[in-house]
């Protein structure tokens, strides 16, 4: 018994995504450029980015787990996609709930420094010590947030979530949800990697961290596997607070508005250092995910 | 059908560990030696396995009589869960001590504490599970003594703390009801509760006691000042079951508080905001351990400190899955009792291997270990996973159904603990595999060979129930479901599925093999990789030569260390350190004041006394 119709939808979303995490990854830069008067790269630049990354005549390798990470990074971030119900496509959504996709979209963080690590490399090492303190930073208010919703909305079903929202008005409608959509706001920042939160690749700082060693066709798992997961970041932020999407258009326009205000918030905020990452997760974006687990009781 | 008669099982479950461990002991030859380990560490899995149907139609009792007292034992459904555990704990644990261990004394302890903590777990009153508790408590005491004489005492003096608070609570409950069997002292306490007969101080008492006895064991915060110590200074073989195994028993105790006591305790301190509030306590201090331990855990530099702690932390996810006191928090309690013991014992073992075949446990000493022990490495692999909660592993199903349960519980604040606890495993963790497994090989491993067969089986043993109940969750959560006779978890074997949520473990394996095909792909597309030296490498455009280290070994959280600044200056183990210093001074007051040597001050003695006793009357 198998459903052909899901296989296909999955393969068609998984084709849209890519593109789509593709583009918006373009509008991330054009808008960063309109932003400082400039007119900026077209909006297909990083797929063409990736195109000529994948092209490269060669690439180096320091061995199988630094092979290994990229795609293990990149794998995680399809399986995750697929579990995410985007838009009218339900794919694998009855499989997995909240906390599942939450930790599946985690995963490839931890395929990127698997890699990164066993190239021996200090600037990537310095850039997974980031990584992992910007997680453990983050993941208190990530988690307040989280409880919150689940606690109003009474599932962890994403489509549920959603569907609770289409009767009863969008979470951020909700003031104690509003709380905490401006606590996963924040931290969503981070899970971008966008500045104030850019800690991990921070160019200037460390080249570009984990991601140093990387060249031709692992940068270019590393640029698609960024695109997917910008994709599914999005999305997964949509269906929580935004009250998800009944089709392609509407989910687009909403992942326009996720992503503008951390373009916008990123361009005009320099980097943190770690320590004052974690001192200032740790202090309002706590407080506040406080309150809206303590209202939403 | 059974392959054992119900009346063997419990008798071999005890004495075969323990009479083998004497004999190795006794006979010390290398080889016989070994064998008779092998077979006192697996006889207990191959009869705790065929007892599994039995168990499943009815309890097995059994009656030991030793004239003064009576010991009971009973493998009902519950008790065979937490010896499977241990028994298959110890199976692995045996393999790892053939190849680290080469004396009779170390055989003779480690299989006495795998008899008691089977018997700890299979005693059915407090005379037996007393007894088996101070075994357990004496050999893993012996195994810690030969290595590290301060670890061994400190160890020593908490579990002493505890077991004579354990004592004296089993007194007082004896003095009330009489009874000492589990069946009795429940139907007691009972029966005391609800005619009021038992006041509420002397619940809180026994509950306090019971908590510090069981907390001792488990490492709950603040009793955990031990573990750290008695974890890494043992041989690391041994520790897959201390920490697997071992400190189960107080988990097990946790678990007993509610079977025994539950209604006068709810009766005692009542409900906190809707919520039971004996177990309110204990998930608070569930959480507290998470989090407290994490952090330690990440700023450690010392493999075996950084293990220790990570196996308090986890102990906390389990107490404080207990102390949400719901029908799932118990299932994802128990189902983090199995997955903690195969991640932790897999961890302890490759740990093993690693000082087997290094001799080096700093970070600052290891480094690109990957290369010369792959399989190893490929193990510390599937214990990092699971025990980061990566799915598909044991260790995400059992904390996904924790997450579940204490976010369902309307318990936010220790959902946020956990949260947070996940994220600092996942850092150090990782800090496990760059320091040890990956970067430039100082030149001194250059020959070091991979770990020795005995050792790898006994990792394989580990590995396989971390993928197996890892992708078949439902293989536990059935059987936990037969533990409380209710469904509490639903869904199939490959599927958990609780009143909001679900989790088909499959599915994720099948996506994440399928995403990885399309990963594999485009990698096999792209152009043919050229293998480099790690010295190859980006160094600001300078070149690179092995004289320089370029992994970073020592202080690799010191951002972290920094913000936490002044909370890591309040230390527990200070604390203990000073008030047994307190102590030890007060006793050199009292023997230097009385003891004085002065025949004058012993006469004044005398006098005093007499005058004490005309006072009264006596004279």
């Amino acid at each position: 018994m198998i459903d052909w119709k899901l296989i296909l939808e999955a393969i068609g979303i998984l084709i849209y995504a890519t593109f789509m995490g593709f583009i918006f990854m373009g509008i991330e830069r054009k808008a960063m450029a309109r932003i400082q008067r400039r007119v900026g790269p077209p909006l297909w630049q990083p797929l063409i980015d990736t195109l000529k990354l994948l092209g490269k005549k060669e690439s180096v390798s320091h061995g199988f787990i630094y092979d290994f990470g990229p795609i293990f990074a990149l794998g995680a971030t399809i399986a995750a996609l697929l579990f995410i119900p985007i838009a009218n496509f339900q794919l694998f959504s009855s499989n997995a709930d909240l906390i599942v996709v939450a930790y599946l979209l985690e995963v490839p963080m931890l395929g990127i420094m698997l890699g990164a690590m066993s190239s021996g490399n200090p600037f990537s090492g310095l850039g997974v010590q980031r990584g992992l303190l910007t997680m453990v930073a983050m993941q208190l208010p990530y988690g307040l947030a989280v409880i919150a919703l689940v606690q109003h909305w009474g599932t962890f079903m994403l489509s549920e979530i959603v569907s609770e929202q289409q009767m009863h008005g969008w979470s951020i409608t909700v003031p104690a949800l509003l709380l905490a959509f401006i606590v996963f706001d924040i931290v969503f920042q981070a899970m971008l990697g966008l500045e104030p939160f850019d800690i991990v690749p921070a160019p200037a700082e460390i080249s570009m961290g984990p991601m140093v060693e990387y060249g031709g066709k692992h940068a270019a798992i590393l640029f698609t596997q960024h695109a997917i997961q910008l994709f599914a970041e999005t999305t997964f932020f949509t269906i929580l607070f935004l009250g998800g999407a009944s089709n392609l258009l509407t989910l687009f326009l909403k992942q326009l508005a996720v992503l503008f205000i951390s373009i916008f918030i990123a361009s005009i905020y320099p980097r943190f250092t770690i320590d004052q990452a974690a001192k200032f997760f740790w202090k309002w974006p706590t407080i506040i995910g406080i309150i809206a687990v303590l209202l939403t009781m | 059908m059974s392959f054992i008669p119900a009346d063997y099982v419990i008798p071999l479950l005890l004495f075969v560990p323990a009479v083998s461990g004497v004999l190795a002991w006794a006979i010390n030859v290398k080889g016989i030696r070994e064998l008779l380990g092998l077979i006192g560490g697996i006889t207990p899995l191959a009869v705790i396995a065929l007892a599994y149907n039995t168990v499943l139609n009815g309890p097995i009792n059994y009656t030991l009589d030793a004239r003064v007292f009576t010991l009971t034992f009973h493998l009902s459904t519950l008790t065979w869960y937490f010896a499977a555990v241990a028994a298959l704990v110890a199976s692995a644990m045996v393999f790892g001590m053939v190849s680290t261990s080469g004396s009779g004394y170390d055989w003779m302890f480690t299989l006495m504490s795998v008899t008691g903590v089977l018997g700890v777990f299979v005693a059915n009153d407090f005379i037996a599970f007393f007894l088996f508790w101070e075994l357990m408590t004496f050999a893993s005491f012996m195994m810690v003594l030969k290595r590290n004489r301060h670890a061994s005492l400190k160890y020593f003096v908490l579990s002493i703390i505890g077991a004579y608070s354990m004592i004296l609570a089993i007194a007082m409950i004896y003095a009330k009801t009489g009874a000492l069997d589990f069946a009795g002292v429940r139907q007691g306490m009972y029966l005391l509760t609800a005619t009021h007969r038992i006041s509420n101080a002397y619940v809180d008492t026994i509950y306090v006691l019971f908590l510090v006895a069981f907390g001792v064991k488990a490492g709950v915060w603040p009793l955990h000042v031990w573990a750290p110590d008695a974890y890494s200074e043992t041989d690391q073989s041994y520790t897959t079951f201390f920490s697997g195994a071992l400190s189960k028993a107080g988990v097990y105790g946790f678990l007993l508080l509610y079977l025994l006591i539950g209604v006068s305790l709810y009766q005692a301190i009542g409900t906190f905001h809707g919520h039971i509030g004996f177990a309110y306590i204990m998930a608070w201090l569930g959480a507290i351990t998470v989090v407290v331990a994490s952090f330690l855990a990440v700023l450690q530099e010392d493999i075996r400190k950084l293990f220790a702690y990570s196996s308090i932390g986890q102990v906390g996810y389990i107490i404080l899955a207990f102390g949400l006191g719901t029908g799932l928090g118990f299932a994802g309690g128990l189902f983090h009792v199995l997955s903690h013991a195969v991640f932790k014992g897999l961890f302890w073992l490759v740990t093993a291997a690693i000082i087997l075949r290094t001799g080096k446990t700093e970070f600052k000493d290891l480094g690109g270990l990957a290369e010369k022990m792959p399989y190893t490495f490929a193990m510390a692999l599937i214990a990092v996973l699971s025990l980061a909660g990566i799915p598909p592993m044991a260790g995400f199903a059992s904390k996904w159904l924790i997450y579940e349960a204490a976010i369902s519980a309307h318990m936010p604040l220790v959902a946020g603990a956990i949260f947070l606890g996940s994220a600092l495993a996942f850092a150090y963790v990782v800090r496990f595999l760059y320091a040890v497994w990956f970067g430039q090989r100082p030149s001194d491993l250059e020959d070091v060979q991979e770990a020795p067969l005995p050792l790898l089986v006994g990792m394989t043993i580990l590995a396989i129930p971390n993928i197996v109940f890892g992708i078949a969750p439902g293989l536990v959560a059935n059987y936990i479901n037969k533990i409380f006779e209710t469904d509490i978890v639903g869904g199939n074997y490959y599927k958990l599925t609780t009143p909001s949520g679900t989790y088909n473990a499959l599915t994720v394996t099948l996506l994440l093999i399928v995403g990885l095909a399309i990963a594999g792909l485009v990698y096999l597309y792209g152009a043919r990789a050229r293998k480099i030296p790690v010295t190859d490498t980006y160094q600001s455009g300078n070149p690179v030569t092995n004289e320089f280290n370029l992994t970073i070994r020592k202080n690799f959280y010191l951002p972290l260390k920094e913000a936490l600044g002044s909370w890591l200056k309040v230390s527990f183990d200070r604390f203990y350190e000073r008030l047994a210093n307190l102590f030890e001074d007060f006793g050199d007051w009292l023997r230097e004041g009385f003891y004085n040597g002065n025949v004058q001050s012993y006469a004044w003695y005398l006098a005093i006394i007499l005058l004490v006793l005309a006072l009264w009357g006596v004279l």
